[in-house]
């Protein structure tokens, strides 16, 4: 194989399939990037057997073939490299000689025949969103799954293709967050599928502000292309929690808050509760809500801030954290909280299709 | 139910009634245990006969003496009724290891955790003071409350053989201690109780209407704020008992080394249903399990586990002890086997709440409520009533 290409080019190209290379793989080949060049481009392709991403760059080929090379040093090389063409000539035994400018390395590779085959793909149902609008329901929901990889299941966000929509729900047991968007499919492409954050990480990292996005599903998988990209990701197996009955149908009472003034002042409350139980304490009363935290052990953090409000007061403890995420995500200027009582589930609303179900912390 | 349930419980004249039983033909008699009338020092206690004479705990013999000639003056037998307190504070201990004893006549008693096990606290006092009676042949009288000031306070209410029930709500703790005289309070002394007189404050009752703020100029900030919550019977200490339960074992040497590993196993998983019963009895649930293996040259090992969520059935603490017994290698005979559970806590639940009951949790809630079942079972027909059918060819 023997190929030249813009450093630029190249380096954009791996940016994109790197980072789901394992650092400690148990097979070495799973460390390294496939190369093939396929007519006037090269492919790049990575895989940890659960996510593989392929993309393409353009590039001048003198000699068609393939090679895996490492891919982190392959990637840190070619941050480093100067700007300019870039030559990549691999012998038979798999050595990559790299010439750019005054600089040479040999890099040592292993054969592309031991690199796990790109999954076989029978897809059952297509859909296609924008997608912009497709990371956007990620990044508001796909930070509220769950890490515990005991509940499984929840190690990922579920996608929901019905009733003339798309829902995106990702819960860790304890918050749950939810968006929705109309997207024009066919009556028998309803489907729902798990899809590991992992995967959605990726997705988020890589989706562009422009174009769409081709969602393909097969019993165990699930592909998005866009782009020169592909992802192509082993889907969570199992049936995901019934999200529909923990969603409070009503709540007693609604408060108006601005987002950044609530987020701003929980971050600052917060820099004072203690690891073991982190909470904090947020008392809703006439047009004002207090936010409090103390701990013997460390001090007391009080800030008060305006709210719209006209309700009974409200006493209630959250962790802090669960409830910053949502207001990080999301961009409205106001948000809507709904709450009965220290005991029952807070509701997170804004204008638009979206919620987020936080569960309270139980203070004596 | 209140949040909590304390017992204080008060032996009637225990000195005097150890003697009466232990010699009838005093039954009736004024009796007065303390130093002779002849020398100098102080009547210790006195039945209730003596007492019709004015004769009362602290007084000097010689005027116990002037008040009634014929009572019968007895020096202590401490060694006796140590005794007897030994046998008393088992009983107390059968229903709750949460026991602080105050001397050896008197105890508190937190009987939250049985109340799973032996019904509500009126109901654990009948059966302690049936079974004080049974044991030693003496009455007492015991006062059953959400906090201890009240168990206090109404243990004393109704001596002899008393049993003094406090209401749980908030109105009725306030009616309850409205009528009685202010000098029932911890901390209100002779002084204090002569300041308050001089206001007109005779009863609680009085000092529940006084202003705090009146109330803390006459008998300064901070007792006041103690008196005020007294006042209205709010006490939240907790019992300071001798050892605070972190952990529950128990362990069984075998009469000679053991290679079998079935005859380890089923030792074992008796260890664990007695770990359980102690564990439910007190009212706490285990984050840990442990065993302990010894072998015959005494090296020992001990494992353990998580138990997520925390647990107090028998079938979760069986199944967690036999997952660690099987993952050891039977490489010699084994001379000790022990189980253990640690890290105890009130409740099963995390503060953060959750949105969906897990499964665990479901499965979990269940097999408590079996072992509670059992329990019972056991505590009304006793311990081989009920019994799991793999171990029936032991017996």
């Amino acid at each position: 194989m023997k190929l030249t290409i813009e450093k630029d080019v190249l380096l954009e190209a791996l940016q994109k399939v790197q980072s789901i290379v394992g650092q400690r793989s148990t097979l070495p080949i799973l460390s390294n990037v496939l190369l093939k060049t396929e007519g006037e481009t090269v492919s790049l392709t990575t895989t940890d057997m659960e996510v593989c991403v392929k993309t393409s760059a353009a590039a001048e080929i003198a000699e068609q073939g393939g090679t895996t090379l490492p891919a982190r040093r392959f990637f840190n090389i070619c941050r480093e490299l100067p700007a300019g063409q870039v030559e990549i000539e691999v012998d038979v035994k798999d050595v990559a000689t790299i010439r750019c400018g005054p600089s040479f390395f040999k890099l040592v590779g292993l054969t592309e025949e031991d690199f796990p085959p790109l999954p076989e793909f029978e897809e059952s149902a297509v859909y296609t969103i924008d997608q912009n609008v497709f990371k956007e329901m990620l990044q508001k929901v796909s930070y509220a799954s769950s890490t515990d990889e005991t509940r499984y299941i929840l190690n990922g966000s579920l996608l929901s293709f019905k009733d003339e929509k798309l829902t995106v729900v990702a819960t860790d047991g304890r918050r749950l967050a939810l968006v929705e968007q109309e997207v024009e499919f066919s009556e028998d492409a309803q489907a729902s599928l798990v899809v590991p954050t992992k995967t959605l990480n990726e997705l988020i990292k890589t989706l562009g502000e422009e174009g769409l996005l081709r969602i393909r599903v097969s019993a165990a998988q699930v592909a998005f292309d866009f782009d020169r990209i592909l992802i192509i990701s082993k889907l969570i197996e199992g049936t995901y929690p019934n999200f529909q009955q923990v969603i409070p149908a009503q709540c007693e009472e609604r408060i108006a808050i601005d987002r950044e003034t609530l987020l701003n002042a929980v971050r600052r409350v917060s820099l004072l509760t203690d690891d073991q139980t982190a909470s904090i304490r947020l008392t809703f009363g006439k047009n004002k809500l207090e936010l409090v935290t103390n701990s013997p052990e460390i001090g007391e953090a009080r800030e008060t801030i305006p709210v719209k409000y006209e309700g009974k007061e409200i006493s209630i403890a959250f962790n802090p954290g669960f409830l910053m995420a949502p207001l990080r995500h999301l961009d409205s200027d106001e948000i809507f909280f709904e709450l009965s009582d220290e005991l029952s589930p807070g509701v997170i609303k804004t204008g638009v299709p979206f919620l987020y179900v936080l569960m309270p912390i139980r203070v004596s | 139910m209140p949040a909590k349930t304390i017992l204080h419980i008060d032996m009637d004249a225990f000195f005097a009634a150890v003697e009466v039983h232990d010699h009838p033909e005093l039954m009736g008699l004024p009796v007065v245990i303390g130093s002779p009338p002849d020398k100098r020092g102080v009547v210790s206690t006195c039945s209730y006969e003596a007492r019709k004479f004015g004769i009362h705990s602290a007084m000097p013999s010689r005027t116990a003496f002037k008040l009634c000639s014929h009572a019968v003056f007895l020096p202590p037998n401490m060694k006796r009724y140590h005794e007897i307190s030994e046998q008393i504070m088992e009983v107390f201990r059968h229903f709750t290891p949460l026991v602080e004893p105050l001397s050896c006549d008197e105890a508190f008693l937190d009987v939250t955790g049985a109340r799973y096990l032996f019904g509500d606290g009126p109901a654990i006092a009948r059966k302690i003071k049936a079974a004080v009676l049974e044991k030693t042949g003496l009455t007492c009288s015991v006062g059953v409350a959400s906090n201890m000031f009240l168990a206090k306070i109404a243990s004393d209410l109704n001596k002899p053989d008393g049993l003094t029930i406090v209401p749980d709500s908030e109105k009725g703790i306030a009616a309850f201690l409205a009528p009685l005289p202010v000098k029932r309070m911890w901390g209100a002394g002779r002084k204090t109780q002569a300041i308050l007189e001089a206001h007109h404050i005779r009863t609680i009752g009085d000092l529940q209407t006084v202003a705090p703020a009146k109330l803390a100029a006459w008998v300064g900030e901070s007792a006041a704020a103690s008196f005020r919550r007294l006042a209205f019977g709010i006490d939240d200490r907790e019992l300071a008992t001798a050892s605070e339960e972190k952990s529950i074992s128990n362990e069984i040497t075998f009469d000679e080394d053991q290679r079998d590993a079935k005859v380890v196993e089923a030792a074992l998983l008796d260890l664990a249903d007695k770990v359980g019963m102690r564990l439910r009895r007190a009212g706490f649930y285990a984050t840990t399990a442990q065993i302990k293996l010894r072998w015959k040259d005494f090296s020992t090992i001990t494992r353990q586990r998580r138990l997520d969520p925390p647990c107090c059935d028998d079938i979760t603490l069986r199944e967690t002890a036999l997952e660690l017994f099987r993952k050891e290698a039977l490489h010699s005979p084994v001379r000790l086997i022990g189980f253990g559970v640690s890290g105890l806590r009130l409740t099963a639940d995390a503060p953060q709440l959750d949105l969906f009951q897990s499964p665990e949790k479901k499965t979990s809630t269940r097999r408590e409520a079996l072992s509670r079942a059992v329990d019972r079972i056991r505590a009304k027909f006793g311990r081989k009533s009920i019994q799991r059918g793999s171990n029936l060819n032991e017996n």
